[in-house]
């Protein structure tokens, strides 16, 4: 199933046997990679499938969608079914709400972990290291190892049922992967232009906000780009803090179409497409972010 | 005068030792100063209720008033509930089954679209999207496909003539239908995996192959060893992932779209509702401790097998 790029064999001077050579290779190299395109067509059909079917049954009538044998294009196109399932539910209110709860955590996503990785990637003292590896150990726990005590805790402050359980541990460098990105960004930004800076008498905060942060701008882009998904598709974390229906996000709400309308699936894949759109527009402008800051994760990692 | 001289001349690298030494102290202030929200993060949100989880484990708590401190007694009667072990069970078949799965699946597709060929921004698009894709959203797709009676997958089986299972409904084919939810959603490991690929020297494979070695000899003897500690790296992360499974189950099960009886309950589900439907805090928190643990210990043997097959380059170890 994998072939490898053909290498020829080196020839140190062009002999007959070359022009030979090539002859024999053009038809096989363009077998090969017709082989290969054949292998990435199947996974692309395995993959896209799913998401073309969302949108084909959300755009069919509901005998339609339940017809055997399947129709597999709709006709006509039923675009109805997306104000009609958004208006069943308190659609814009569950879309506030998840942007509400990403706007807060990206404040403190960007102030704290830019901060924490400046103190690992750009200062040089005696425990940074051990401090390091502390934190990279945290995400080696199971989240529901930690979870109830922290619950009560928040209950005895009266926090349940609001988001700021999930908003008040982000300001405090709970998102160890905004953390290790930066740092790997910070520690490839050149030690010159600090010294440089300490030189002229600036103090390490000044070199941290002035200096690298302003050149940070595209590590901190991906790190907004993750966390914004991330709260986008939270359910776990509402799902324990959150009781109250009005401050629902989006991911609960959906659940909850999944349970009520499962006998009508258009509208089911109409709210699933309605919750997946924005994502995948956001991912096609920024792609380069995106693809950029999922590297920077798998760089540097030995050890 | 000699005197003088000799005590000058140890004063001055006591002096210089006492000048570095508050400079070392000051770098420490200052780096700690930088660090502190994590710190400070990591007492509260993370030593705190790792060692709380250990102390409500030992006792009987409602998570309302006082615990009472009851012993192993939680502990014993983990080992004596069913559905406990069934839960432990059901994760730990989705774990062997899902991790090596979707490992070799990742790697295969970065090899894949590691090859020099056209449109190699198209499938990577494509094959990654459906990992950003809604959670939520994507259980609800996956039901839809594979509804019994109107999925299209079965309808499509049916014109092969093969009868198609009930999948999210069946209790023998539910946990594949998980497992095959997880592998669409695999575009993260794949795109790591890419990455490291890209990162390894062009020049070695040219090497192994000027000493005479085909495509499967360069994949195990140059590809795999170098893109090694990155395998590691992720096998280790999504280990946690996978042990703690829950959103997909939950969502599936609590809007009744699947996973008949106890066939596709999960350990974290079962912790869930030990804790927030039953009020049984102390029992759940030893739960909590137990999960910690077995995680603990198959990343241990993970990281201490790495030895073996992990190669880090420049280093002798």
């Amino acid at each position: 199933m994998i072939t490898a790029p053909q290498v020829l064999p080196p020839r140190t001077s062009p002999q007959p046997s070359e022009t030979w050579a090539r002859r024999r290779w053009a038809p096989q190299k363009l077998l090969t990679s017709a082989s290969k395109h054949a292998v990435l067509l199947i996974f692309t059909v395995v993959f896209g499938f799913p998401l073309l079917w969302m949108v084909l049954s959300s755009l069919k009538s509901n005998p339609q969608a339940l017809q055997s044998p399947v129709v597999w294009w709709p006709h006509p196109f039923l675009w109805d079914n997306y104000p009609n399932v958004i208006n069943a539910v308190p659609f814009y209110r569950f879309v506030l709400n998840t942007l509400l709860y990403a706007a807060i955590t990206i404040v403190g996503v960007c102030l704290s972990s830019s901060l924490v990785a400046y103190g690992f990637a750009r200062l040089r003292w005696r425990g940074r290291d051990a401090l390091f590896f502390v934190m990279l150990c945290t995400l080696l726990v199971p989240f529901f190892a930690t979870l109830l005590p922290l619950f009560i805790l928040y209950r005895k402050f009266h926090m349940v049922g609001w988001y700021l359980p999930l908003e008040i541990p982000t300001f405090f460098g709970s998102s160890v992967f905004s953390t290790f990105l930066l740092r790997q960004f910070f520690m490839t930004i050149p030690e010159a232009l600090s010294d440089a800076a300490r030189v002229d008498g600036a103090n390490e905060f000044y070199i941290y906000s002035r200096i690298i942060l302003p050149l940070a701008k595209p590590a901190m882009a991906t790190v907004v780009l993750f966390q914004f998904i991330y709260c986008w598709n939270d359910y776990i974390g509402p799902l324990i803090f959150i009781n109250n229906e009005n401050w629902y996000p989006l991911s609960i709400g959906l659940s909850f179409v999944l349970g009520t309308y499962s006998t009508n699936w258009p509208w089911v894949m109409a709210a699933a497409a309605a919750a997946t759109a924005p994502i995948v527009i956001l991912f096609f402008f920024t792609q380069r972010t995106f693809m950029g800051g999922i590297s920077i994760q798998g760089t540097g990692t030995k050890g | 005068m000699s005197s003088a001289l000799t005590s000058s001349a140890t004063a001055v690298p006591q002096m210089a030792l006492k000048a570095a030494r508050s400079a070392q102290r000051r770098q420490i202030r200052t780096g700690l100063l930088f660090v502190s929200p994590w710190v400070l993060g990591f007492l509260a949100f993370f030593l705190y209720p790792f060692f709380a989880t250990l102390y409500y484990s030992f006792t009987d708590y409602s998570g309302l008033g006082a615990a009472h401190l009851i012993g192993f007694a939680n502990y014993w009667a983990l080992f004596h509930d069913s559905l406990f072990r069934t839960s432990l069970f059901n994760t730990f078949y989705y774990t062997a089954v899902e991790l090596p799965l979707s490992t070799i699946v990742a790697l295969g597709l970065a090899l894949l679209l590691n090859m020099k060929i056209k449109g190699m921004a198209f499938y990577r698009t494509i094959f990654y999207i459906p990992s950003i894709v809604p959670i939520v959203a994507s259980c609800m797709v996956f039901v839809w496909i594979f509804n019994p009676t109107n999925g299209v997958m079965n309808s499509l089986l049916s014109n092969l003539h093969v009868p198609g299972p009930d999948w999210f409904f069946s209790v023998s084919w539910s946990k594949p239908s998980f497992i095959l939810l997880g592998l669409w959603g695999l575009g993260q490991p794949m795109v790591i995996y890419l990455a490291a690929l890209q990162g390894v020297p062009k020049d070695m494979y040219e090497v192994a192959s000027l000493e005479g070695a085909g495509p499967w000899h360069r994949l195990r003897h140059v590809t795999l060893p170098m893109i090694s500690p990155i395998i590691l790296f992720n096998v280790v992360l999504q280990l946690v992932v996978c042990v703690s499974y829950f959103t997909q189950a939950q969502v599936i099960e609590s809007q009744d779209v699947g996973g008949p009886g106890t066939s596709t309950w999960f350990y974290v589900q079962y912790l869930y509702t030990q804790a927030f439907q039953f009020l049984k805090f102390g029992y759940s928190s030893a739960m909590g401790f137990f999960l910690f643990v077995i995680t603990a210990i198959i990343t241990t043997v993970l990281l201490k097998s790495s030895s073996r097959w992990v190669y880090y380059a420049g280093d002798d170890r």
